[in-house]
């Protein structure tokens, strides 16, 4: 089935073709449309969940984790000010190993209000254990969504999907949906490894001395870091059967390029089409996406930049005081290989606060990373009013 | 018959077992005890921080033979949410979830999500056992403290300068289906309201005074006296409330004077007899709105 | 490289998950004290001069096991009937009971069961099982108790008894209303039927002499009693001729003569003689006033026995001394000294002093004194204080075969104090005579077998045929502060019934019914004595507590017991104690 739906929802969509059981959610623009859909697919029955109408984030993830732990699939979406409220149980659900899967549309975090699209939300909340997925279309959010569950139940990790405000989620694109049986031999109810149950009592959480703690966090990180081979496979899966597949990077036309543009989200789409039109004047330019940024596939992007000499990350985000985020993993990514010499890496950061990121920005960029003057600081900040 | 044998109304069931990590005398410790004999095996116990993440037992050990889950300290409330959900979910409907969470769980950090839940009339029993402090982080004050109290941020110089908040009234507020206060040193009185409780539907409530012997510095075997003192004195009343609107005592055991009660703690120490003359004035208020919420709540079912 | 650089943890799990129960920690090595259950003294049995195990009986009824009950109660009180209905009761003012509604009434639960008791079946014989005979001078309570210990321990005893009929002071000086004829004849009738033999009519040191009983009786108790009546001299009375001795008042109306005393009568004295000559003469149709010396509080009459005069109309006039006495045309006119109480005296009584205030005259056909009564010690050979140390103590080589108790030894005048003398006396004579027959009996023992290591004797303790199972018996009183009064309801105490107002002979006091008998035993606190009511199981917060049904005892889980104390202060009667750990200061 073909539809023309918003970005937001796509997610829905995904999450009841996922058949999720438990879904807390509070509202919180622009990720409302996510689950004012799913309390509609509740209340008409075309998708049998428990819809709880939570009185904050930090409870919606906090009952997401509690539907989680008793062995139900979870879902909830949030949003910026949503997200960071709910940061303590992100880490619980990680470190609980809860496969719950959360739609984040990107937002800027206040003050000053701000509904508009900014990474800093989602890039903010690295450290937490979580998967973190970034979506170009409403396809691919869709796609993703349910495959984020797989990946997360596959290896009890928590999924982050995560899309621009109001470019993708409120942006009505064509999507095709698969059929509730594809998605069901595809993702089979949740069997949990572990989870409250009262024929097989168990303590879960209880204080862990330093002598056990390590232990439990290396098993989290070692799961965080097979995420990129078994996405990889799940893609191959999904391709089989739909025929669409992204990669945790996409290098687009990187081959022979002398300098590749590197972004996320829908900015990859501007990018792309500048990178068309600039590569038929005869440029030797290249893109690359990253989708998945935690964990961060440093390994594929040492290969895929091998050899590149000039490297221009566009970061949405910030993190203040230092630079954009995903220049900042790339930089160290690049350092651990053996890139025979390093490349001219910088960084640019573009688009705070939803501020349009348009081709002559793309281009500027471009002619600014092509330059041979010396950079002067890590990060270079495009379109600030002077 | 002249001894009140209890023996009887007291059910089997055993959850708690031995080697827990509860202080000697702990109230918060019988209190689960009790309340798990009424609801019995088939119940997830959801856990914020309080006394009771340590009472617990760390990794790996448990001291319930039921299922628990520990979490953050405001998220009691929340996270049983998902827990029922979850159970729905899997046709588990006669599972009972118990939140067991502490005064400061309650009435501070956790008041928002019980609030949420209860206002969704989420389907489970949250048990608030109050020891009137943060006493697992070493007796710091809540706003569960009494006035008057000693805690170590409200030194003697300037103990707890206002009341104990009215959980009891929030949560009718809320008009639960089902509120109530209960007393360790009352166990039949407990039982029946855990059964209540159990027997009902919805966001069920019980406040569950906890004597402490380390908090509220007394002996450790006068705990069950503490308690005791606590409901003859009224400063701690045995009430349930129903749907918000219904109140009545469920027991009223002869009236001692309220000095016996706060004399009896080290917590109180400080106090001269005028203070502790405006704590009996102000039990006594409450006792009369509470006494008049009764007679009205009787004359409207009449 | 150091081999712990980078190595796969395989043996922990992802999650905090639990796999084993806290049991594993021995939480009980927080404690320095532990608890312990016993099976301690009651004040009752401690307070009791005869030494039953009251607490026990009433354990028994609770349970519905009348015939054990009375079995128990009969194992220490020969005469329960009886001393239910005369007994100035020291075991209810023990009563742990008293502060909280009333102390049990004990008395009443006796005297049902002793009705019950002599309403049955006559007992068979009693097996003779020593060779040794006993001789008992007096077949009053000290007499009879002891006959019927050593019966029921198997020796051949005879009493000797000068009045024709037996029972001593509970046939001549009680009144028939407070213990009538028939009960009396009724527990005589039990005493032969046990094989008691009685040689009434027969005054030791004249009818039977010394010399005979010294000799042809393993051993001789003495409880001639004390019923010589101490003689008030009044200014203007030759010889005392003008009054009229209480005893002898007394044995005459019991003997069934109904002397005329006249219209008016006063009767000197506070003590329980007083009382009963004071109602006798009522019931003769008299008006009748006690004057005494003292106040009522101070009176050593049982306070019911006051109660009951003043209810039947006996007056009082307290503090006056009588000083002279005279005779008028119309009878006899008692001038009285008027007194004020003073200082505490040794028995911590206020002694009366006299005043400046002119005389009180009071007239009277009949003045009857009863201010107490004397042993004839005449017939004593050996000293008397010696024979008492040796009933008191076992250390009796000197007068081994010779003991003495009751009145006529200076013990407590009541009957309760009576059937104890009798009781130690038989145990004192069963140890001598067994003593002698090779066993060992160290003088430690005479602590253990003191209820309450203070109190009287133990005959179940003696016989080591105690009925009710102990755990781990200690020998202590249970206090009042060790009485956790939380589980207890306020139960009103049942008082005795009285028939309809009456001034005849009949018993006016009925007594308790069974049913109100046995409500009196559900009051009872059980103190010392677990009764499995779970309370130290269901307040224990560490489950370390588990019941086991089948021996009707708990068992303490030391492993995990931090020794908080919540089931000692918890336990309603003071069964659990805390106890040190050895090594702890």
């Amino acid at each position: 089935m073909r539809k023309v739906i918003v970005g937001n929802h796509a997610v829905s969509w995904g999450v009841k073709l996922a058949r999720a059981e438990v879904i807390p959610a509070y509202p919180i623009t622009p990720q409302t449309q996510i689950v004012e859909q799913l309390s509609e697919m509740c209340a008409s029955g075309e998708l049998d969940a428990r819809f709880i109408k939570v009185e904050s984030e930090h409870s919606a993830m906090a009952a997401a984790v509690g539907a989680s732990a008793t062995g139900a699939r979870a879902f909830t979406a949030t949003s910026s000010q949503g997200l960071a409220l709910m940061h303590e149980m992100l880490h619980w659900a990680s470190a609980a190993r809860h496969p719950i899967v959360m739609a984040d549309v990107n937002r800027a975090l206040g003050p000053g209000w701000n509904i508009w699209t900014d990474q800093t939300d989602s890039l903010a909340q690295r450290d937490t254990g979580w998967v973190q997925l970034y979506c170009e279309t409403n396809q691919e959010v869709l796609d993703t969504t349910i495959m984020a569950f797989r990946l997360a139940e596959q290896l009890d990790l928590p999924v982050m999907l995560v899309l621009d405000a109001f470019y993708l989620s409120h942006t009505s694109e064509p999507v095709d949906i698969p059929d509730q049986e594809l998605v069901d031999g595809f993702l089979p109810k949740r069997q949990a490894r572990y989870k409250l149950d009262v024929n097989e009592p168990h303590a879960f959480g209880a204080l862990v001395r330093p002598d056990d703690y390590m232990e439990m966090r290396w098993q989290l990180h070692d799961s965080l870091r097979s995420v990129v081979d078994a996405y990889a496979g799940i893609e191959r899966e999904w391709a089989q059967l739909t025929g669409r597949s992204y990669g945790a990077i996409e290098p687009y036309r990187c081959e022979d390029a002398e300098l590749v543009l590197v972004t996320t989200g829908t900015i990859t789409s501007t990018a792309r089409h500048v990178i068309d039109e600039r590569r038929e004047r005869g440029e030797k330019l290249g893109l690359l996406k990253i989708k998945m940024f935690r964990p961060f596939p440093g390994e594929l992007l040492r290969e895929a930049l091998n050899g590149i000499p000039r490297i221009a990350v566009i970061d949405r985000n910030l993190s203040a005081g230092h630079g954009g985020i995903f220049a900042e993993e790339l930089r160290s990514a690049l350092y651990l290989g053996d890139v025979a010499e390093r490349p001219d890496l910088r960084g640019y950061i573009v688009g705070l606060g939803g501020r349009n990121v348009t081709p002559e920005t793309i281009n500027d960029i471009i002619d600014n990373a092509l330059s041979t003057e010396p950079v002067q600081r890590p990060d270079i900040w495009v379109g600030v009013k002077a | 018959m002249s001894q009140i044998i209890i023996k009887d109304r007291i059910p089997d069931n055993e959850l708690l077992v031995g080697g827990h990590l509860a202080c000697p005398g702990c109230g918060g410790a019988l209190a689960m005890r009790l309340v798990l004999k009424e609801l019995g095996p088939n119940t997830i116990v959801v856990l914020p921080a309080c006394c009771w993440s340590i009472i617990a037992g760390p990794y790996p050990q448990s001291s319930l033979k039921v299922p628990l889950y520990h979490t953050a300290f405001e998220t009691g409330a929340a996270v049983a949410s998902g827990v029922r959900a979850a159970l729905d979910m899997a046709g588990q409907k006669d599972t009972n979830v118990l939140v067991w969470a502490g005064d400061g769980g309650t009435f501070d950090i956790g008041l928002q999500a019980l609030s949420g839940a209860a206002e969704r009339r989420e389907n489970f029993i949250y048990c608030c056992y109050d020891n009137e402090a943060y006493m697992n982080t070493g007796i710091q004050r809540s706003s569960a403290t009494p006035w008057g109290a000693w805690t170590t941020t409200t030194p003697t110089q300037q103990p707890q300068a206002t009341q104990k908040k009215d959980i009891l009234a929030i949560m009718a507020a809320h008009r639960v289906s089902y509120a109530a206060t209960a007393s360790v040193s009352y166990p039949v009185d407990l039982i029946d309201k855990v059964r209540r409780a159990k027997e009902g539907h919805g966001t069920r409530f019980l406040h569950i005074l906890a004597p402490c012997p380390p908090g509220w510095k007394f002996e450790d075997e006068r705990s069950i006296d503490m308690g005791r003192l606590a409901v003859q004195s009224r400063v701690f009343p045995l009430l349930e409330v129903e749907d918000g609107e219904r109140w009545r005592f469920s027991m009223e055991p002869e009236r001692i004077p309220v000095e016996q009660y706060i004399r009896a703690q080290g917590r109180y120490r400080h106090l001269t007899d005028e203070q502790v003359a405006s704590i009996s004035a102000s039990v006594e208020h409450r006792y009369n709105s509470l006494k008049e919420l009764e007679q009205r709540s009787t004359a409207s079912i009449s | 490289m150091s081999e712990s650089f980078n190595a796969i943890p395989r043996h922990t799990p992802p999650i905090s998950v639990s796999s084993t129960s806290t049991e594993v920690n021995r939480t009980g090595s927080w404690k320095y004290i532990q608890p312990a259950y016993h099976d301690r003294v009651a004040p009752c049995s401690a307070g009791c001069p005869t030494g039953v195990d009251i607490q026990g009986y009433m354990t028994l009824l609770r349970e519905k096991r009348t015939a054990a009950a009375a079995e128990l109660l009969l194992q220490e009180n020969p005469m329960p009937a009886i001393s239910g209905r005369v007994c100035n009761h020291p075991c209810e003012s023990s009563c742990n009971r008293c502060e909280f509604d009333g102390s049990v009434a004990i008395h009443g639960v006796e005297r049902m069961l002793g009705d019950r008791i002599l309403e049955g079946r006559l007992p068979g014989s009693c097996r003779i099982r020593h060779a040794e005979h006993v001789a008992i001078v007096g077949s009053g309570p000290a007499g009879l108790a002891c006959a019927y210990h050593l019966v029921r321990m198997g020796y051949h005893v005879e009493i000797y008894e000068q009045e024709q009929l037996p029972g001593g002071m509970l046939r001549i000086g009680i009144p028939e209303y407070r213990l009538p004829r028939a009960v009396l004849d009724r527990q005589i009738e039990f005493y032969q039927a046990m094989g008691i033999v009685f040689h009434t009519g027969c005054r030791a040191g004249e009818d039977v002499s010394w010399e005979h009983l010294a000799t042809h009786y393993a051993a001789v108790f003495i409880a001639s009693g004390a019923h010589v009546s101490r003689l008030l001299s009044l200014e203007g009375d030759q010889a005392g001729r003008l009054l009229l001795s209480g005893l002898d008042f007394l044995h005459r109306v019991n003997s069934g003569e109904r002397p005329d005393l006249g219209r008016r009568v006063l009767v000197i004295g506070g003590g329980n003689t007083a009382m009963d000559c004071a109602r006798t003469a009522l019931r003769l149709g008299s008006e009748v006033t006690v004057v005494y010396r003292r106040t009522r509080e101070e009176m050593p009459a049982i306070a019911e026995e006051i109660e009951d005069a003043r209810r039947e109309g006996v007056n009082f006039r307290f503090l006056l001394a009588p000083e002279s006495i005279a005779t008028l045309d119309s009878g006899l006119r008692l001038s009285c000294r008027k007194l004020k109480l003073g200082e505490l005296d040794a028995q911590g009584r206020r002694r009366p002093l006299p005043t400046a205030e002119p005389p009180l005259e009071l007239e009277a056909e009949t003045v009857i004194t009863a201010i107490g009564e004397d042993s004839e010690l005449h017939m004593i050979t050996a000293d008397l204080d010696d024979v008492r140390r040796a009933v008191n103590t076992w250390s009796c080589e000197r007068f081994a075969r010779i003991f003495l108790g009751g009145d006529v030894a200076g013990d407590e005048r009541t009957v309760a104090s009576a059937l104890g003398a009798g009781k130690r006396a038989a145990i004192g004579i069963d140890r001598h005579l067994r003593s002698h027959n090779g066993e060992h009996f160290p003088d430690e023992l005479l602590e253990e077998m003191s209820i309450g290591r203070t109190g009287a004797l133990s005959m179940a303790r003696w016989m080591h045929s105690d009925p009710v199972r102990r755990v781990s018996p200690l020998n202590d009183v249970v206090r009042p502060e060790e009485i956790n009064t939380a589980s207890f309801a306020h139960e009103e105490r049942h008082e005795d019934h009285h028939a309809e107002f009456s001034l005849s002979f009949a018993e006016s006091n009925t007594g308790l019914s069974e049913a109100e008998a046995l409500a009196e035993a559900m009051r009872c606190f059980q103190c010392g004595v677990c009764n499995e009511c779970e309370l130290c199981q269901i307040f224990c917060g560490e489950n370390a507590i588990t019941h086991d049904s089948v021996n009707g005892r708990f068992v303490i889980d030391l492993d995990h017991c931090k020794g908080c104390g919540v089931c000692t202060a918890e336990c309603p009667r003071g069964a659990i104690l805390m106890e040190r750990l050895a090594g702890q200061d």
